[in-house]
């Protein structure tokens, strides 16, 4: 009970901050509620507006290429080898990293003189603008989120691919299917219900991800990177205006919230078959 | 409920006869993979045997005189002290994790109707509220509590930021439990904490050994929370002493690097000892 | 399938009991209360925190540890490191529970912020019964409402440095007007070698380097027009795209182009004097600093920490002898000086030798008397400092990055600032 108080306390508060005039100076006394203030002032100086545009982009990259990446690294590690172990134990190294190190490392590789840029210049190529174009920035931070979530979802992919009974491999297989059926008619339907899983869970991951936008750009250039989480997060604890930064973080939820709602919608049908 | 879901229970790929094929694309993946982790994780590593004037600079990039002191000068008598913090703090918030979160789960896969749905969707929002709009709160309680600077004020902020997650994680492992094999054991006659303790916890041990693990991962890098509210940092955990590297005043690359490396390694002994239990039991979602 | 769902709800719920009573008695026995009695418990103990993360910063700090502890039997200092981007928001969180540490270093420009969040104790009586009060500079106390909070025991600022290696090769003086330096980095351009590095993140590292050019240009907080500002991030905007200076410069902190410039293929650099010591031991090339030439209107901020004592200490006369004794006394800022590079504020202790006869710090302490001017501007409303600033690093970044015109970028920050202004 108390942890499950503990959860959900800070919840209520940043609701009631959203709805509040709260800085530095009243954040431990009253919070004078001012109603919908906040979101209405976000939305038309357009920080809002552009933070929930970025974010979504942000979060259908990390999605898309987190999920179709889990998917096909689990597909090409379904071995039980040596060299799948080393490749998976490789990538789970990465994963608890923290961000604070990939983010630096992502960096480092996609400067100028990074080793990415260094290899176009081999063949010829100018530099790619990959973090200080208001163009690439957002993409290229949003694609090294997405690497570093493909671990996780890919540990997860493959299970439920091992989970697949051998049976259906070999009928599969007896039948003549090519790797490539077998892909999309034994694998893929399998895999629908942990995609399901791991769609909501990777998609909440991207819209309260701001670790790597910080590390990498700090919303920038401009403020071209500014998404959600990030602006909420600077609002609070840079700019010290609380419930404007919580406003921010409510707006994510929002969004969030319509997305469980799909989620929920699907638990009750599975649970009505 | 189809019946194939028992399928879940017994997984099977303990064989090593499993007739995989591997497709040039599975092959092209492959090498895609190793290119995409090996480079960024070679860069780390060779930045952590760097002096720090070599880190930035493309002459010295690959060809340098490879060092030491970063890791010599990480172990200090702090870093066996955070380790030990660190494991404290992951084992003990993992344990009361799981606590709530076997029932929790348990009782959202076997409940119906509208209340578990509500509860799910609570759960999913939960997770939203930024990490850093609950450290005010927590502190506010903490305080209240006099927990402050006390490894139990970490313990149970990391377990309230994962508990929602555990559960989301463990409730299809529960459904994939036959119902039909409780109503069995009440007919014998056996209690009902017997049922849940011996009968489905067994069945569905891969999946709490998968959300222990991931749980355990997670709060292993957890740093905010041990940064706030331990007043003394000869209480920080690893994660911590890793966010001491970073200032506006200057990073120190291979310092950062080095920490990284030593943070990570013994979450890398503990895959490797999970190795059998994650690929049999990792398996989410693969139960309606 | 369905079953009752009654008896399933009552069976976890006895599960959920049994796991809470496990949980509990799990806590309890993993954790034993910390030792190291954090804020002030303990009557002899002084805790500092602060957020210095330099090997010589911690050797100024151990040493102050060290002379204080020994000139007071029976006191002890403890040194409490904080990251950067959490000090402050612990501490206002600490304080909303009434607790906090008995000294706070801090970053100079939170200081209205700290004093808002009631982290800071006033310390108005202690300041004017003080001897040393007259000898630190004016500008480097923190007043609100006519109380003193802190004070600043040293300032840092920006002066330029160049590669003298690569300037005698091509026959250059280090510059005294912007047209010079352009002229320069031209040549040196031509040379193969890199014009100069500066912070651009949108953040208020960008904004500390972005205030000498846009002051440069006639930009004021005092009249602020967008024309001043426009040309300010025009110029070097320009520098962008003539090649002089990456344009990689949004992403830059004031760390990594530093490092560029110690690779030595630069000829300038914008950045601070905590950055001399890293020189001095790691530069394999001959170097100098001179001011930044922003000519007569232009203005440089004086950066640094501050120092105060916490609002919650339950002993304030000690943490205040503390002070007294270390980072505002001639003694401590001549050893800050020794340790770090940091400019002192006492005039007895800036007028030491060894910033006169030392051809960097001479350079910045120049730099200080004739441009230095305080962080944030007075004129800003206090409350709006950090929104302000972070707007216009936003608006720098945005500006160097080519992600609007910098007429656009000056035109932005303006709609931003003018509310700001207002209280």
């Amino acid at each position: 009970m108390f942890l499950a108080a503990l959860a959900v306390f800070p919840l209520v508060q940043l609701l009631r901050l959203s709805l509040s005039d709260v800085q530095v100076q009243n954040l431990h006394r009253d919070w004078p509620f001012i109603g919908l203030e906040n979101f209405i002032n976000g939305f038309t100086s357009g920080v809002l507006t552009d933070g929930l545009l970025n974010t979504l982009v942000f979060v259908v990259i990390v999605t898309i290429i987190g999920l179709i990446g889990g998917i096909a690294a689990a597909v090409a590690l379904r071995g039980t080898g040596q060299v799948t172990g080393a490749l998976l134990g490789l990538m789970v190294f990465i994963w608890a990293l923290p961000p604070v190190v990939n983010g630096s490392v992502w960096k480092f590789l996609l400067a100028d003189d990074g080793l990415f840029n260094s290899m176009l210049s081999l063949f010829g190529l100018s530099s790619f603008p990959f973090l200080y174009d208001e163009r690439y920035a957002l993409i290229s931070v949003a694609v090294v989120n997405a690497w570093a979530v493909i671990p996780f979802n890919a540990l997860v992919f493959r299970a439920a691919v091992l989970n697949v009974p051998d049976e259906q491999f070999e009928a599969a297989q007896l039948d003549g299917a090519t790797p490539r059926q077998e892909f999309w008619y034994v694998i893929l339907p399998a895999l629908r219900p942990t995609t399901l899983v791991l769609g909501v869970l990777t998609i909440v991951y991207a819209f309260r991800s701001f670790d790597f936008v910080y590390v990498m750009t700090k919303g920038g250039p401009g403020a071209s990177t500014q998404t959600l989480p990030y602006l909420s997060y600077q609002q609070a604890f840079v700019g010290y205006d609380f419930s404007a930064g919580a406003a921010s973080a409510v707006v994510a939820v929002v969004v969030v919230l319509a997305l469980a709602a799909v989620y929920a919608r699907s638990v009750l049908k599975e649970e009505s078959e | 409920m189809s019946s194939s879901t028992v399928t879940v229970a017994t997984p099977r790929t303990a064989h090593g006869r499993r007739r995989t094929r591997k497709s040039p694309a599975a092959i092209a993946i492959r090498i895609i993979l190793a290119i995409v982790y090996v480079i960024p994780l070679l860069w780390i590593v060779l930045t952590s045997f760097k002096d720090k004037d070599d880190v930035i600079g493309s002459s010295t990039a690959i060809f340098f005189q490879p060092t030491l002191d970063a890791y010599r000068a990480a172990f200090t008598p702090e870093l066996l002290a955070a380790l030990g913090q660190s494991l404290v703090i992951a084992t003990t918030s993992t344990a009361i994790v799981l606590a709530v979160a076997i029932p929790a789960a348990y009782g959202l896969a076997r409940v119906r109707g509208v209340l578990p749905t509500i509860g799910l969707s609570l759960l999913i929002v939960l997770q939203m509220v930024p990490q850093t709009a609950t450290v005010i709160p927590f502190f506010q309680v903490f305080g209240g509590l006099r927990l402050l600077d006390t490894n139990l004020a970490v313990i149970l902020a990391d377990a309230a930021l994962m508990t929602p997650f555990a559960i989301i994680l463990l409730r299809p492992f529960f459904r994939a439990v036959p119902p039909a094999l409780e109503e069995a054991a009440s007919v014998d006659g056996a209690r009902s904490f017997r049922i849940f303790w011996s009968i489905v916890l067994p069945v569905v041990r891969n999946g709490v050994a998968t959300t222990a693990t991931l749980v355990f991962l997670i709060v292993w890098g957890e740093f905010l929370y041990a940064v706030n509210f331990f007043l003394t940092p000869g209480n920080y955990p690893l994660s911590a002493l890793l966010a001491q590297q970073v200032s506006s005043y200057g990073i120190n690359w291979p310092g950062l690097m080095a920490l990284g490396v030593i943070t990570s390694l013994p979450i890398l002994v503990l895959f490797s000892f999970t190795y059998r239990l994650l690929k049999e039991g990792l398996t989410v979602g693969a139960v309606k | 399938m369905h079953i009752a769902s009654r008896p399933q709800i009552k069976r976890s719920r006895i599960a959920a009991i049994v796991a809470i009573g496990t949980a509990v008695g799990l806590a309890l026995a993993g954790c034993a209360p910390a030792g190291g009695g954090g804020s002030a418990s303990d009557a002899a103990t002084i805790t500092v925190w602060h957020y210095y993360s330099l090997d010589n910063q911690n050797a100024m700090l151990d040493q102050y540890k060290a002379d204080f502890e020994a000139a007071n039997d029976g006191v002890t200092v403890e040194n409490v490191y904080v990251p950067q981007d959490q000090l402050n928001s612990k501490l206002i969180a600490a304080a909303g529970t009434g607790t906090g540490p008995d000294v706070v270093v801090f970053d100079g420009y939170s200081a209205t912020t700290l004093i808002a969040g009631g982290v800071l104790a006033p310390v108005t009586e202690k300041w004017s019964a003080f001897d040393g009060a007259s000898e630190i500079a004016e500008g480097a106390v923190t007043t609100v409402d006519g109380d003193v909070y802190a004070a600043q025991g040293y300032v840092n600022t920006l002066g330029l440095y160049y590669n003298k290696t690569i300037l005698d090769a091509l026959g250059l003086q280090p510059p005294t007007t912007v047209d010079e330096l352009e002229e320069d980095m031209a040549t040196a351009l031509a040379g193969g070698y890199q014009g100069i590095t500066l912070a651009g993140q949108p953040d208020v590292q960008g904004a500390f380097q972005a205030y000498p050019w846009l002051t440069a240009e006639g930009f004021s907080y005092d009249d602020p027009q967008a024309d001043a500002l426009a040309a300010g991030f025009e110029r070097v905007r320009g520098w962008v795209d003539s090649g002089f200076l990456s344009a990689q410069v949004p992403t830059w902190d004031q760390n990594v182009p530093f490092s560029e410039f110690m690779n030595g293929t630069t000829a300038f650099a914008e950045n601070g004097n905590w950055q001399l010591s890293a020189l001095a031991s790691d530069a394999k090339f001959d170097y100098g600093v001179v001011p930044l030439p922003v000519g007569n209107g232009g203005r440089i901020y004086l950066g640094g920490e501050a120092e105060g004592v916490g609002a919650f200490s339950k002993n304030p006369d000690l943490a205040w002898k503390y002070l007294e004794d270390t980072f505002y006394s001639q003694a401590g800022q001549l050893e800050a000086l020794k340790q770090v590079g940091s400019l002192p504020t006492r005039t007895d202790a800036s007028a030491d030798e060894s910033i006169s006869a030392d051809p960097y710090l001479s350079q910045f302490a120049e730099a200080i008397a004739t441009q230095g001017a305080p962080f944030p501007d007075t004129v800003i409303p206090s409350e709006n400092n950090e929104a302000v600033i972070t707007a216009n690093g936003q608006a720098w970044s945005a500006a160097l990055g080519g992600q609007t015109s910098p007429q656009q970028a000056a035109d932005d920050f303006m709609t931003t600032l003018e509310p700001l202004l207002k209280d």
